[in-house]
């Protein structure tokens, strides 16, 4: 028998239906995963499951009974948000078994040393490498993700854990200790609701998926019945050809940005060139430090040594203006940090770049700036009620669409993607891939920062590889093997692995 | 439809704030005769031109995410330092006008140089630079106030025109000068993008650091602007001039809609907050209630305001 059923429900927004009429059935013993592209209502439904939002239609069963009226069954769903979303500044143990009140941490002192004590079996369970002492912030990302799953874990009426992207920002080794935790999970007899945007993930993990599309669920099948096309059929709503080489076409132009012997926070003597016409691909594991060396090439963080050139002219290290306004622009992966403005309408958030443009004598044309941002609006597709919204509130994927294409506006000579399809759709996926061969077809110098080996063997011509922040190899797309791109990104330089 | 027309109303920042305006200026109009006089307007207006000119400032940094609590205390400096140049140097009145407002943007510029270049909390910085702007005004005038300020210039203090106060229309003049940079001009948009995300306002090439000490040194030039025209109206240099000016404009500014947190609201919003305020520090003179009431009576009825802001605008969001 089910333990959680969802029976018809329905959730209505002011003017939107964020859900429709979904019901599905969740079987204790069964990872089930939700798919469905951005906007499908996964995170609706899941705040439905967490008791955060109420069903306007339907309802929801947990163990048999409505949570609605008995609210202490919600505390049978554990959560794990996409977010990192702990209290950095605290102790690993500290954020493990917060809050203390149900971990019986002692009720009016606190025991740390019976805290800690209590936390390293966690540890072991779930292979996180830190000591209960350490402070959150000082330990890895995969750490603190794997910490977040322990911390839910530990809610002992936990019966159903709920799973969102979980391995967004994690390498593949790290991405199976996640698997194995699931696992783990599943065999004490609780459920998992998996969600993900990465396909060889669902098939690895799931026993049942079910699609989401619209706000309406489009099927759910067990992961036996189903292959890779279809799923993709079924979430899109369409044929995507998910398969498709992305390299730019077209003959190699001269040298765009020559890099020699970068320094920076954490990075030694990088070298590289990027030519006009070329994608050329970052490829390493999570603190190969990629993103910093964009970042000091950006000049966002500061350089030890080194030297670049951009067309033949002499670089300016240390300075982003001088970057943007010689037309080099780093686009983060951290999109809610270095990214969007929250707050500001997707208006204001596009015309930040354009007021060059739209301005006159140092007044803004209103009338200019808004027919600008429409256009980009329309030619990223950015898909949004009105320019009025605050753009927090549209989705991942159209908050990329709305920084790519405002970089786009200011008519860059080199764009550096660092991981831009991070928590991004498959269709949203696609178009990012189509708008980056353009560029460089069109002449501009792209650099692709990927954590995803499927993305950049697809998108980039060339592959560069880093590990603990030197460059440990470089790859052409067309004689590139995976067991040499794989041994280089884990450090071994081409010649040892040869020999 | 009435619904949503309040709903719009209280979902749009500054109708709320006017719509509690307007209710309290109805109440008092009903309960006491006196308020709706010309004179008592006179009243209100010259002291919200003093708090104004500061709130219009404050706002303005509170925009960015930062805080100046110095303000009063350049605002008194300045006024004093008038007076020296005015009565013991000998300086021209408008000269030393002038030049008084010159070291108030000064004063700010270093403000704002400090918190950019040492990475310092403008909070704590700024608490530090109020004694010493502070301490320095009462090494020059030991706490005495320097009287004999020239009457040419008393008309920029108690001047009136179309029968309201010289300095309220000064203070109108530089908010409009304030919301045109904040709405119109690329520097305005930047300080938004500075006050809602600051590493991604970088990461587009803004001067992120020019901003910040651009708008210290406004503000600071707005302070001395108040002190300034403060001594033209007293006719003499008082050194607890801006004693009055911190945490009003602080209040007024979250009353009106700019956020201590930075990147929404504007100064006009922000006066009428102060004018929330000065309406109801008024009224509690007009009703004579006892002096040590006062102050708990008018914290009250600011936090009664924000309260009551704060549910309707989450009510009508759930709905």
């Amino acid at each position: 028998m089910a333990y959680l059923s969802v029976e018809g429900v329905g959730k209505e927004f002011p003017g939107v239906k964020a859900l429709d009429g979904v019901s599905l059935e969740l079987s204790l013993g069964e990872v089930h995963t939700l798919a469905g592209e951005n906007g499908a209502g996964k995170s609706t439904l899941v705040k439905i499951l967490t008791g955060t939002e109420r069903p306007t239609q339907g309802r929801v069963l947990i163990d048999g009974r409505d949570p609605q009226q008995d609210r202490a069954l919600f505390k049978t769903i554990a959560y794990v948000p996409q977010e990192i979303n702990l209290f950095t500044n605290l102790s690993v143990a500290e954020n493990l078994f917060m809050p203390f009140s149900r971990s019986h941490a002692g009720r009016w002192l606190f025991d740390r040393r019976g805290l800690e004590a209590r936390t390293r079996p966690w540890l072991e369970r779930f292979k996180i490498a830190a000591q209960p002492s350490d402070k959150v912030r000082d330990i890895s990302i995969s750490d603190q993700q794997l910490l977040q799953i322990a911390r839910a874990c530990t809610q002992e009426t936990m019966k159903v854990l709920i799973l969102d992207e979980p391995t967004s920002s994690l390498t593949d080794t790290e991405v199976a200790r996640v698997f194995e935790v699931v696992r783990d999970v599943i065999a004490a007899n609780c459920a998992v609701v998996f969600i993900s945007h990465k396909f060889d993930e669902m098939f690895e993990i799931s026993d049942v998926i079910s699609v989401l599309r619209n706000g309406r669920k489009i099927a759910t099948r067990a992961v036996g019945e189903l292959d890779h096309r279809e799923l993709v059929t079924l979430m899109s709503g369409q044929e995507v050809d998910i398969t498709a080489r992305m390299q730019p076409e077209g003959p190699l132009g001269d040298v765009l940005l020559k890099v020699e012997g970068l320094c920076g926070q954490g990075f030694e003597e990088v070298s590289f060139e990027l030519r006009r016409g070329e994608i050329l691909g970052f490829a390493g594991l999570v603190g190969a430090r990629r993103s910093e060396v964009m970042q000091t090439l950006f000049g966002f963080l500061p350089a030890r040594a080194g030297r670049a050139t951009l067309a033949g002219e002499p670089w300016r290290l240390g300075d982003p203006h001088y970057s943007v306004a010689h037309g080099l622009f780093y686009l983060s992966e951290e999109r809610k940090y270095h990214g969007i403005f929250p707050g500001q309408s997707v208006r204001r958030n596009i015309g930040m770049a354009l007021l060059r443009d739209t301005s006159r004598w140092g007044v803004i044309d209103a009338g200019r700036e808004r027919r600008e941002v429409a256009r980009i609006i329309a030619d990223y597709e950015i898909k949004t009620p009105t320019m009025a919204r605050n753009i927090a509130l549209l989705s991942g994927g159209n908050q990329q669409k709305a920084i790519i294409g405002r970089a786009m506006a200011c008519a860059p000579r080199v764009l550096i993607f660092d991981e831009p399809t991070k928590g991004i759709d498959l269709r949203t996926k696609m178009e990012i891939y189509r708008l980056m061969k353009a560029l460089a077809e069109r002449g501009v110098g792209v650099v692709l920062v990927s954590s995803e080996m499927e993305e950049l063997k697809r998108c980039a011509s060339r592959i560069v590889t880093m590990y603990e922040g030197r460059v440990s190899g470089e790859f052409d797309i067309t004689d590139a093997s995976s067991s040499a791109l794989v041994a280089a990104i884990h450090g071994q330089r081409r010649d040892d692995h040869a020999a | 439809m009435l619904r949503r027309m309040m709903g719009f109303m209280v979902l749009n920042p500054l109708s709320g704030v006017i719509a509690v305006l307007a209710i309290i200026v109805l109440v008092a109009s009903l309960l006491s005769p006196n308020f709706l006089t010309s004179y008592n307007m006179m009243i209100i207006a010259r002291s919200l031109a003093f708090i104004g000119l500061i709130t219009i400032a404050q706002s303005m940094l509170m925009i960015l995410g930062e805080l100046d609590l110095s303000l009063g205390a350049i605002g008194g400096f300045c006024g004093v330092i008038g007076g020296i140049l005015m009565v013991q140097v000998g300086l021209p009145p408008w000269l030393a006008f002038a030049l008084c407002l010159l070291i108030g943007a000064l004063f700010g510029l270093v403000n704002g140089l400090l918190v950019t270049l040492l990475r310092l909390p403008s909070l704590v910085l700024t608490i530090g630079m109020a004694g010493v702007y502070g301490g320095l005004n009462l090494v020059l005038t030991r706490g005495v106030a320097i009287t004999g300020i020239p009457s040419s210039i008393g008309f920029l203090g108690t001047g009136r025109w179309l029968g309201l106060p010289i300095p309220f229309w000064i203070m109108l003049v530089f908010l409009a000068i304030a919301s045109f940079i904040t709405l119109k001009t690329p520097f305005g948009r930047y300080m938004y993008a500075v006050g809602s995300n600051a590493p991604a306002a970088r990461m587009l090439g803004i001067h992120v650091d020019r901003v910040r000490v651009g708008v210290f040194a406004f503000a600071g030039f707005l302070a001395a602007l108040a002190g300034m025209l403060m001594v033209a109206r007293l006719g003499s240099a008082q050194p607890s001039i801006g004693d009055s000016w911190v945490l009003g404009p602080i209040a007024a500014a979250v009353i009106g809609g700019v956020p201590t947190t930075g990147g929404i609201g504007t100064p006009l919003g922000a006066i009428f907050g102060a004018a929330i305020i000065g309406v109801i520090e008024n009224i509690i003179v007009l009703f004579g209630i006892s002096p040590y009431w006062q102050s708990m009576v008018s914290g009250a009825i600011v936090v009664l305001a924000i309260s009551l802001d704060a549910i309707s605008r989450r009510y009508f969001k759930r709905e």
